[in-house]
């Protein structure tokens, strides 16, 4: 959606068009539900967290002072909701955990915490998903904050500015965390695949 | 997409699309789920019961579709003409 399309479109969600919030919705709700899923993993929870962004978009549009643009603060509103419910999942998930973490081994439960590991597919074997579900579980073992910068970045396509604004950091602490995720997202895949990757 | 500090910061430029490209591929929506669900029936459902049926009140009348529209308008022309019919100031002798 070009910037004058959202302005026109900001312009009617500020007077409570419905119609206007359900074109907005049908605009972003591909990209939205694309970024909550990379952020969690899940799919059931990623559709109920993307339908939350939109909910709090509705809530929140009287507050956007168009200093952004309407994508990176949906955007915005996204990756905090993501970061939320990251923690609430891995509290909710330690507290269940617990008594299993007595009786395995560490290194099994943090397999196990990731919720990326859950999509179960029947190629998993083919070398080509193996190495996806590789990146997957190494992903969601990231820092949280490494992981949303290396999204926008490497998946999403966006420019720093852009991240800087969501994330709401200065531009060198995103250059720097996205060099650091990769980093340590290399060494995690190349160690699970015991090859170099390039 | 890269830059002048991106490249930098990194010491293998081919290793790093490399690397970008798995991880595009890995973190595709196709990878991770079935499809892309439509969120607009759910989204409105929710801001319907958190405002209390302030907004998106009735669902029909937030459709996109003009079929609702065209539906509903050609029923009330159906029942006014049989209630004309019915109802009607026919001299029927």
């Amino acid at each position: 959606m070009s910037d004058d399309a959202d302005a026109g479109l900001i312009d009617r969600l500020v007077l409570r068009d419905e119609r206007a919030f359900t074109a907005l919705v049908k605009a972003y709700e591909r990209r939205v539900f694309a970024l909550v899923l990379r952020m969690i993993g899940n799919p059931a929870e990623a559709e109920d967290l993307a339908q939350e962004v939109f909910v709090q978009v509705f809530k929140a549009i009287g507050t956007f002072r168009r200093e952004s643009k309407l994508s990176t603060w949906i955007y915005r509103i996204a990756i905090n909701l993501c970061k939320n419910r990251s923690k609430y999942l891995r509290v909710r998930h330690t507290a269940e955990q617990e008594p299993l973490d007595a009786q395995a081994e560490r290194g099994a439960a943090l397999d196990a915490k990731v919720s990326y590991s859950e999509i179960a597919r029947p190629d998993d074997m083919a070398s080509g998903k193996q190495a996806e579900r590789i990146v997957q579980r190494a992903i969601a073992e990231l820092e949280p904050s490494f992981r949303e910068c290396l999204i926008l970045r490497d998946v999403e396509d966006l420019s720093y500015e852009d991240i800087g604004e969501i994330t709401g950091l200065p531009e060198g602490t995103v250059k720097s965390r996205i060099h650091r995720a990769r980093a340590q997202l290399r060494d995690m895949v190349e160690r699970a695949l015991g090859e170099k990757i390039g | 997409m890269t830059d002048a500090g991106e490249d930098r910061l990194e010491e293998d430029p081919r290793g790093r699309d490399a690397m970008r490209a798995l991880l595009k591929r890995a973190l595709s929506v196709e990878a991770l789920a079935k499809a892309s669900p439509h969120l607009v029936a759910g989204v409105q459902r929710r801001i319907r019961l958190r405002s209390r049926g302030r907004f998106f009140a009735d669902g029909w009348s937030t459709m996109q579709s003009r079929a609702t529209y065209l539906l509903v308008g050609l029923m009330t022309l159906t029942v006014a003409i049989a209630a004309y019919f019915a109802l009607g100031p026919w001299d029927m002798r």
